[in-house]
Formats: C-alpha cells, sequence, structure tokens
C-alpha cells in the first residue's frame, strides 16, 4: 500500500492521542505559537448522544457506553489480548480519551508518593517531587475547573480550587456521621467536575451518570475544555486516525508517525518533535510496534522496559445498605466525599503504602447487583440474584447505599507487562496488545485491610448490610508505569522532563512515564506532567534535537 | 418453527420469554410480575432497539428451551448458557424497569437533574462544625523527605 503524506510541510509537534495527556500538551505548545498535529483514533463525541438522561441509560452502560473496549468492539477501539491478566483494561478512543468514560475524581499524587524506596524501601523513586509538580497542578486545575474545598490535612496547603464544591447530600451526611464517630479522615471531594459554569463546562447537577459520559456538559473533558482554545490557536485535530508506526531518520530521530485513516488509506504526518499519549496500553503498544534495524525492540526501548511495570490499582469496594433514603442514585459519580485515613503506610498492618477511598452513589435499579458498572453479586443458584431477591435487593439497595470505593497503590513489576499479542489484531490488521499481569501479596493484604476498615467505617455510619467486593476484575481504568520515568536510562524509559532517553525529540505524557502508581487516580498527575513536559519543549525550542 | 414474524419476534417466543421473564421477576408484595407490565411485547421491543447486540443470544436459549416451562427453561439457561442467561435477564429486568408504574412503586424517578441555585453558600459540613474537626486532627501526610510538615493556616467558613 503506498503511504500519502497529508500535509505540504512538516509541523513542529506531533501528538498521538487526544485524550487529557496530549489535549494538555496541544493546548500549551499551540498557544505557544507551535505548529501542532494531534492524530486521534476516535472521533468527537456529541454529549447529546451520552445515554444518562434517558430512561434507557443503565443498559446502554453494559454496551455502547461500557469502558471495556472488547465489550464495547467500536471499530475505532483496537481489542486487547486478557486471557492472562487478572485485571481487565478500560479505556475510550475519542477526542476526550478514557475521560469520557471516567469518574471525574480529581486526585493528585501526594509527597510520599515520589518517594516510596527512601520512605518504605519498595520500588523506585521518581526523579521529580511534589513540590515541583506543583506550581503545574495548580494551572491545570484551573483550565479543568476542579470542584473542591481548600484545606484538607492529608495535603500540603496549596491554593483553592476553581469551583466551589459539589453538594454532597444525603449520601454524605449519612457518611459524614460514620467518619466523625471513628474521628476517621473524610473532606469533600476534588472532582474534575465544574460546580459552577466555567471554562466552556455548565455546572454540575447531580446527574450521577459521569462514568458514562456528562449529558450536562458539566464533567470536565478536554473536548470541552482545552481544544476550543487549541483549535483557536491553529492546532490541527485528525480524528479517525490510527497510529500504527513511528517513524525515525537516519540518526534514530523521530520524524513522524504512519497512520490509517477510516477510509483505510495509510498516510503520513511529518514533524520535528513526536509527542506519544495513547495510554499506558496504547503508547507501549505503538512503540513495541515501532521496530526498525536500529530499534530492533522496539522505539525508546533500549533499557527493555517498554511495556513492563505495568499498574493498574488493584479496587475493591465495599457497599453499605441503609435503613433510608439516600437518594442514592444522585451524582456526582465522581466521588461525594474522600478518605486518605489510611493512605500512608504502617508497616503493622503487614503491608507497605496505602488506598484512598472515595465515598460513591451507586446508580440505578439494574445497578444493584453491579459496583461501577460490573456485575459483582452474581451467585451459583438462579433464586439468590432473581425472583424475589431481586425485589428484595432493589428494597434494600436502591436509593439507599453508600459504597467505599477503595483504590489501593499497585507496585511495580517488570513480569506484568504489555506485550504484542502474535494472532490478536484489529479492524486495520495491526496486533492487538495483550496484558500479562498478576495481583501481588501486597495489594491483596492491602485491599483486605481496606475492605475490613470500610465495613468498619459503614457499621459506624448505621449500614443495616454490608457487601464486599474484593479485587474487582473490570477495574482496569488506570493504565499506568509501562515506560517509566527515571533518571538511568539503563531502568527507565523517559527522563525527568518525559522524554525518552533514546529517542530526545519523542517524548511520552500519559500515564505510561508513571514511576509507581501512588494510590489515587491518576488523571491530575498525568495532566501535570503533560504541562510540564509541553512547558520544557517549548522552553528548549532551541536546544532540541530534532529530525 | 417461526422465530421472526413480520413484527419481529414471533409471539410463540414472546409467550415463551414472558414465562422464563415471570420467573425471574415475579410479583411481590404491590410490584406487578414482569409480563403484567408487557416486557414480552412493546417493552421487549424498546430493549432490543438500544441493544440490538443481545438479539442473537437471547433467541439462542428461547429456542433452546422452547416447550419447557418458565421455571425449567430459566434454571436450564441460567446452568448451561451462561451468556444467554445475561441477555434474557438484562431484557426481563432491564425492561421491567423501564416502566413507569414500577418506578413509580420502587421510588425510583430516574437521573435527575437537580441545579443548586446557591453554589457558594457556607456547606453544612463546615456550619455544623464537623469539617473543623477534621481540620483539626492536623496533617495525615508524609511530606518530601527534608520538607516539614506544613498545614493550611485556617478552614475557609471556621474560626479565624
Amino acid at each position: 500500500m503506498s503511504t500519502v503524506n497529508t500535509s505540504k510541510d512538516d509541523v513542529d509537534i506531533l501528538i498521538v492521542g487526544a485524550g487529557p495527556g496530549g489535549s494538555v500538551a496541544a493546548y500549551e505548545l499551540s498557544r505557544q505559537g507551535f505548529s501542532v498535529v494531534t492524530l486521534e483514533q476516535g472521533f468527537q463525541t456529541d454529549r447529546n448522544t451520552y445515554p444518562g438522561r434517558t430512561p434507557e441509560w443503565e443498559l446502554l452502560t453494559r454496551k455502547t457506553w461500557n469502558p471495556n473496549p472488547n465489550i464495547r468492539d467500536n471499530p475505532q477501539d483496537y481489542p486487547v489480548e486478557t486471557t492472562e491478566s487478572d485485571i481487565n483494561p478500560l479505556m475510550f478512543a475519542g477526542v476526550g480519551g478514557s475521560a469520557i468514560l471516567f469518574n471525574a475524581q480529581w486526585t493528585p499524587l501526594l509527597p510520599s508518593d515520589f518517594r516510596v524506596r527512601t520512605l518504605d524501601g519498595v520500588a523506585d523513586d521518581w526523579p521529580i517531587d511534589y513540590e515541583e509538580l506543583l506550581p503545574h497542578l495548580e494551572d491545570v486545575e484551573q483550565l479543568v475547573g476542579v470542584s473542591g474545598f481548600r484545606g484538607t490535612p492529608a495535603h500540603p496547603p496549596r491554593r483553592d480550587f476553581p469551583t466551589p464544591p459539589i453538594e454532597v447530600g444525603e449520601l454524605g451526611r449519612r457518611a459524614i456521621s460514620g467518619f466523625d464517630k471513628l474521628g476517621w479522615h473524610w473532606w469533600p471531594a476534588t472532582n474534575a467536575i465544574a460546580s459552577v459554569p466555567h471554562n466552556g463546562l455548565n455546572g454540575c447537577t447531580r446527574t450521577g451518570t459521569c462514568a458514562y459520559g456528562c449529558p450536562e456538559g458539566a464533567k470536565s473533558t478536554t473536548d470541552l475544555t482545552l481544544w476550543p482554545h487549541s483549535l483557536k490557536a491553529g492546532a490541527r485535530l485528525v480524528t479517525g486516525a490510527r497510529v500504527r508506526e513511528i517513524e525515525i531518520d537516519e540518526q534514530g530521530r523521530a520524524i513522524g508517525a504512519i497512520y490509517i485513516d477510516r477510509t483505510g488509506r495509510e498516510r503520513r504526518q511529518r514533524a520535528k518533535v513526536v509527542i506519544l499519549a495513547a495510554n499506558g496500553v496504547g503508547t507501549a503498544r505503538l512503540l513495541l510496534l515501532s521496530q526498525s534495524g536500529r530499534y530492533p525492540n522496539g522505539l525508546a526501548n533500549s533499557s527493555d522496559l517498554v511495556g513492563r511495570r505495568l499498574m493498574f490499582h488493584p479496587y475493591s469496594a465495599v457497599l453499605g445498605a441503609f435503613d433510608e433514603d439516600l437518594k442514592s442514585w444522585r451524582g456526582p459519580y465522581g466521588q461525594v466525599l474522600e478518605s486518605y485515613q489510611f493512605y500512608e503506610t504502617d508497616k503493622s498492618r503487614g503491608f507497605v503504602r496505602g488506598a484512598k477511598w472515595g465515598i460513591l452513589p451507586n446508580g440505578g435499579p439494574l445497578g444493584v447487583s453491579s459496583i461501577a458498572g460490573a456485575k459483582v453479586f452474581e451467585d451459583n443458584s438462579l433464586d439468590a440474584s432473581w425472583g424475589e431477591s431481586l425485589h428484595r435487593n432493589v428494597a434494600t439497595r436502591l436509593g439507599r447505599c453508600v459504597v467505599v470505593s477503595i483504590i489501593g497503590e499497585d507496585l511495580p513489576f517488570e513480569t506484568n507487562r504489555v506485550v504484542l499479542d502474535d494472532k490478536l489484531v484489529d479492524s486495520d490488521g495491526i496486533p492487538a496488545p495483550k496484558i500479562i499481569y498478576k495481583i501481588d501479596e501486597n495489594s491483596r493484604k492491602l485491599l483486605r485491610f481496606h475492605e475490613e476498615r470500610g465495613a468498619e467505617f459503614l457499621k459506624a455510619a448505621g449500614a443495616v448490610d454490608i457487601s464486599v467486593v474484593h479485587q474487582m476484575r473490570d477495574s482496569g481504568w488506570h493504565l499506568l508505569g509501562t515506560a517509566a520515568m527515571g533518571n538511568d536510562p539503563e531502568r527507565s524509559v523517559v527522563n525527568r522532563w518525559s522524554q525518552t532517553h533514546d529517542v530526545p525529540n519523542l517524548f511520552i505524557v500519559d500515564g505510561s512515564v508513571f514511576t509507581t502508581s501512588g494510590g489515587v487516580n491518576p488523571t491530575a498527575s498525568i495532566m501535570t506532567l503533560s504541562l510540564r513536559a509541553a512547558r520544557y519543549i517549548a522552553d528548549q525550542r532551541r536546544n532540541l534535537k530534532v529530525a | 418453527m417461526t422465530v421472526l414474524s413480520a413484527n419481529g419476534i414471533s409471539p410463540e417466543l414472546r409467550d415463551h420469554f414472558a414465562a422464563i421473564a415471570d420467573i425471574l421477576v415475579p410479583a411481590y408484595q404491590q410490584l406487578p410480575k414482569a409480563s403484567d407490565v408487557g416486557v414480552a411485547g412493546v417493552l421487549l421491543d424498546r430493549v432490543l432497539a438500544v441493544r440490538p447486540d443481545l438479539t442473537e443470544v437471547f433467541l439462542r436459549g428461547l429456542v433452546a428451551t422452547l416447550g419447557l416451562s418458565g421455571r425449567d427453561a430459566a434454571e436450564h439457561i441460567f446452568h448451561k448458557d451462561a451468556e444467554s442467561f445475561d441477555a434474557i435477564s438484562t431484557i426481563a429486568a432491564g425492561g421491567y424497569f423501564l416502566d413507569q408504574r414500577v418506578r413509580d412503586l420502587i421510588g425510583y424517578p430516574g437521573q435527575e437533574t437537580i441545579h443548586n441555585e446557591h453554589p457558594y453558600a457556607l456547606p453544612g459540613y463546615v456550619a455544623d462544625g464537623s469539617l473543623q474537626r477534621v481540620y483539626d486532627r492536623g496533617p495525615l501526610y508524609r511530606p518530601t523527605p527534608g520538607k516539614e510538615v506544613e498545614k493550611h493556616p485556617r478552614l475557609v467558613g471556621g474560626p479565624r
């Protein structure tokens, strides 16, 4: 097949992926005067198509708006081989990226997350620290329109959030009573959801379907917040563009990408600098696909760490049913409250590191057998979930539940990895990624401890029935670590500026670069690291070794 | 056997589905059984209109158990064909909870749209002192090595 050059001129910056990381880089660099092209394999999504305001919304979340690409099975999704993984990776292809279907919990990494080797003797320290990232984080939050309440003792002091906290409702008040009784930390949650109109977003109306696209346009996704500015600044966004290879020149520098458009035609886009933002699975896949005589093991992979150290955040949930109408189908979903009571290491617990809790609602009547859309309360007997049991579950749980969502730190292991599958291909015939991932003993102990504490909290709050969902399989929202950041080129893929050690004009700005995972939802840190990397590229425009 | 009629799924299969659906969603207290609200009629069409992907496996379970009672068919599909059972139960419950009478009885108005008229009002947890108690217990985080633990100067809305 002949490859068509897409533009007469090379551009300064080529970005692969229009999710949170890629969008921030496109925003910053286009506004600083660079010519920018972004290739996105998915499309722009019309928020009027999100299901939250239709009576059929729960049916649609199980297929059309399911975060698992293997279930959703759109042509723009690539399949993922998961038979050797304990967790299914979740993602979405489109402008705004997987954030279109994220819960929008805005939880930046904490100071200790960057120093786990020094503080806890495990994994690796990051080559940067919390203080270095904070100014970039605070700038990102203004763009995102984060809602929250300043002053949590779980974080160092910092600038206020651009929009006030979302109302906690009856569910939040009930949860606060439990935390208060135990003297445990809680705080009104920070969410990437504007509570009042802000930067292209409307104020949250608590529809409660955040994880399936926000019909109100209040959840912060970059299709709404950043792309209007970037396009106005001259950035070009090409949708339906599936990249199959990053090309290099004879010096080994990146010169652009080959992609396939939705007519099936192969095209080439050249650029001086290439930035990958295709998530922790997609970026590793693309680097491994970009093999050449110079880079026989894949691009930027002299360390053999591309695809390795995959981290997901093993996930458990504890669900408490109350003898009281809490209207627990209302949002944010999102998180209503957050707790860092057991976030930091206490070695007497028998494991290291910890987890953040999000306090969540539980959705509509079909959701009484689910957590976050994944069926978890099925049984071996028909009558356990169906017949009168269904009615009893609805009577007990609909509108009456508080969910403790446990995001636990996942330590990096080189055996947990993304590789290219030797059989499965996407709709363009490109090899699909395969996930090899096993949960370790530290994570198991961590989750058990937190499940017990979660149940203790719910009991204190007055729950009459408590259910534990241990290590849910459909919970791979966070795709991290497969191109780790570090100072040593033999022990990492990118340096402290998210620049690959091997290819000086190739950068990575998604969750791949996480040295360790922390125990928090990663989007805040992905966007912050991307902004910092983009500013570095702009500052170094005269010094970067480009093709 | 006719699986699809001119209007879609045959009356015979609709009747069979209704019998299975009544096992999965029986009458309970004030709540009607599935067939009473039309899960095998207009609601079946409505569900399949948004979930056409379910049609094939849904029909597979029904065809395989035609002639069995609703109970026996439900048990058979539950134990022998998990994928088909998932489709049948999703369609049965999904259709049932679309019915307005059922929604009224279970107290579910659907996902609501709630505009906050006073987004900047001081939250109740500040006014009643409960957030202040969390703040007063002090910092929880471990600082970057070499840095001191710091506390926010004061809680917004709290005592000065």
